[in-house]
């Protein structure tokens, strides 16, 4: 089997499957701890309405464009385009049929190439506000500037190596690099801060309910500290 | 011992660096050995008895550290400092957890070498989380929704373990909980009785009305707390209370009780442990008089805490609480209260307070009932659920070395 093969196959597979059971794991975490948090608290109403009025407002952040709208503007089509590009492109399609066995709906050449080209300059857009922006530079870390790269890496390597004439490398290279940059970001994603794709739900419930403190913890916290329920104060 | 100093943004003549004490503002002995082990001693204990694991969990994995929130702290765009960020310091508390409470946090540190908290993050944390104001202005911007009041309360509360609590808050706080008064003011009771007759005949001089205080009377209605050094500082308030409650025709259907007329709790700020004994104070007063509902003053932090954390801490009795404004306005739409809209022709505005605004709660009720008496009122931008701090929440506003952080900083920007 040569590299292409593996990396298409076997590979594939293993890091696709590292990614649904490690979302997967975050998702039954976070809910765990929100039906605990609720459990510990004698105030267990929670505005369901409010919370996913505030999450659909974040999907599309049309009220909050007052400030930095550029980089919300970036943000938005960078997240728009790597969520449709890689699931309703034509030549994944065979991926869905082989994988869960389902067939999507899929997208024009034409128009999977535009919107490869605005992901990708969105994506070139934020990093550069991270580098060049003071703020977003002092803020971050390498890992804030791995990320994204990481991300955009095979979006870019794709659009390559579906326009061999633009591209540095023959088209196996290039398309061994899309398929392993993209199971890198498989790994990446429940394992860095990219798993906020699967916690956005999770955000406005946090918000929401994360000030139900639980009756009797301070007591218990100095118990614990000190063998007596009194405050530090004392 | 005590260690004093101001913040470096808000001393007028730089100090030496030898010379700068650790802590803007006053402590009451903190602990000064082996603090990083206390500091992750308490952090531990209160990730297992309190709810905070999945929050943290939920913002270490997700911070994205976008930069969103610098655009609406008012402290930041002050003064254009990095470690002002809300996302900077959040992220000292983040980091930390990460580090020391997550697997993941350990491997990484056996491949780089992390040393994990340090004496200087201690310090670092005790000097931004006092720089917050916990407005909660940041979170509105924020795309996943981090609340950095939250944070900074918690991280307040592992410092106040540590004894790293601002003399102003602790001293309060000691004398609400275990003084003669029960109060962060240190009123005695018969002072209460004299400052209460003193008021009334203000009122009397002023309206020509006998009105009177009600204390301790038994199986009202009403039982009021408002923010206690009103007392002392802001007794116009005060009579301002008396004589919209006695025009309601609720003369004997309120009481001041005797055993607790503080409706402050510093635990808001500093500590849950602090906020759950003051919560409890409150409702074994409204227990004892027979009260059924919990009446707080003007004070906007008083009413967050009571309405809030009443139906948490207050055990089986869980008494509805109105803010005094909510109560105005009811009486005003039921025509208990009539209004002469030209008695005050001056350019009026309201700030909003952020502890009852920023959820939505108090934001129109005070407008309408201005808007009934006054007809030059204005509106500053931005206002309602959008303001911006005064500069003293947080508990800044009791913390004397930080006034002048307060004035030129954290309250500099007001619309």
């Amino acid at each position: 089997m040569d590299t292409l093969a593996f990396a298409r196959g076997p590979l594939f597979i293993a890091t696709m499957s590292f990614m649904v059971l490690g979302l997967l794991r975050h998702i039954i975490l976070q809910t765990h701890g929100v039906v605990r948090t609720l459990k510990r608290t004698p105030h267990q109403d929670v505005p369901w309405g409010r919370i996913f009025r505030k999450s659909a407002e974040w999907i599309v952040p049309v009220s909050h464009m007052s400030t930095a709208p550029w980089m919300k503007l970036a943000s938005i089509l960078f997240h728009v385009g790597l969520l449709l590009v890689p699931v309703f492109l034509a030549e994944h399609a065979f991926l869905w049929a082989r994988g869960p066995g389902v067939n999507l709906p899929t997208m024009s050449h034409e128009f999977a190439d535009q919107l490869t080209v605005l992901t990708l300059v969105a994506g070139i857009f934020l990093l550069g506000y991270r580098i060049f922006n003071r703020i977003s530079r002092e803020l971050s870390s390498r890992a804030d500037y791995f990320l994204p790269m990481a991300v955009i890496l095979p979006l870019l390597s794709g659009f390559l190596a579906c326009h061999p004439a633009w591209s540095p490398l023959p088209y196996q290279s290039m398309m061994l690099l899309h398929v392993l940059s993209a199971e890198l970001t498989f790994i990446l994603l429940p394992t860095t801060r990219l798993v906020h794709v699967v916690l956005f739900p999770f955000d406005r419930i946090s918000t929401e309910i994360h000030w139900r403190f639980v009756p009797g913890a301070g007591a218990r916290v100095a118990e614990t500290l000190r063998g007596t329920p009194e405050g530090a104060e004392v | 011992m005590a260690q004093t100093v101001m913040h470096e943004k808000a001393t007028i003549r730089p100090q030496p660096e030898s010379e700068k004490p650790r802590f803007p503002y006053h402590l009451i002995n903190p602990v000064t050995e082996n603090r990083v082990q206390r500091f992750l001693e308490a952090f531990a204990a209160i990730i297992e008895h309190t709810n905070y694991k999945p929050v943290l969990d939920q913002y270490a994995r997700s911070s994205m550290k976008c930069s969103s929130c610098t655009t609406n702290c008012p402290v930041y765009t002050a003064t254009h400092d990095a470690k002002d960020m809300p996302c900077y310091r959040s992220g000292l508390l983040l980091k930390t957890y990460r580090r020391h409470f997550t697997i993941a946090g350990w491997l990484r540190s056996k491949v780089t070498g992390d040393p994990g908290l340090v004496e200087e993050d201690i310090d670092e944390m005790a000097n931004l989380f006092y720089r917050c104001t916990a407005c909660k202005r940041c979170t509105m911007e924020c795309p996943l929704g981090i609340d950095h009041g939250l944070m900074t309360h918690l991280g307040r509360w592992i410092l106040g373990e540590l004894r790293i609590v601002p003399k102003g808050l602790e001293v309060s706080t000691i004398e609400q909980l275990h003084g003669d008064s029960g109060n962060t003011s240190a009123i005695l009771p018969h002072a209460l009785l004299d400052t209460l007759e003193f008021l009334e005949e203000e009122i009397e001089e002023m309206l020509g009305l006998k009105m009177k205080y009600p204390v301790d009377e038994v199986g009202r209605e009403f039982v009021f707390f408002p923010a206690v050094s009103d007392y002392l500082m802001e007794p116009e308030t005060l009579m301002g209370n008396l004589a919209v409650i006695h025009a309601a025709g609720d003369a004997d259907n309120w009481t001041i009780g005797t055993g607790d007329f503080d409706g402050i709790n510093y635990g808001l700020f500093y500590s849950d442990h602090v906020l759950e004994r003051v919560i409890r104070k409150m409702v074994g007063e409204v227990t004892r008089l027979g009260g059924r509902r919990i009446l707080i003053g003007e004070c906007g932090h008083a009413s967050r805490t009571a309405r809030e954390f009443v139906p948490v801490f207050g055990g089986d009795e869980v008494y509805p609480v109105i803010n005094i404004m909510e109560y105005t306005l009811e009486k005003l739409e039921q025509g208990k209260l009539d209004l002469d809209p030209n008695v005050i022709t001056d350019r009026v505005t309201y700030h909003d307070p952020c502890n009852i605004a920023r959820s939505g709660w108090i934001v129109e009720q005070p407008r309408r009932i201005i808007r009934s008496f006054i007809r030059n009122f204005v509106e500053m931008t931005p206002h309602g659920k959008h303001n911006y701090c005064c500069g003293g929440g947080g508990g800044t506003v009791s913390v004397d070395e930080l006034h002048d952080f307060r004035m030129s900083v954290a309250g500099k920007r007001k619309a």
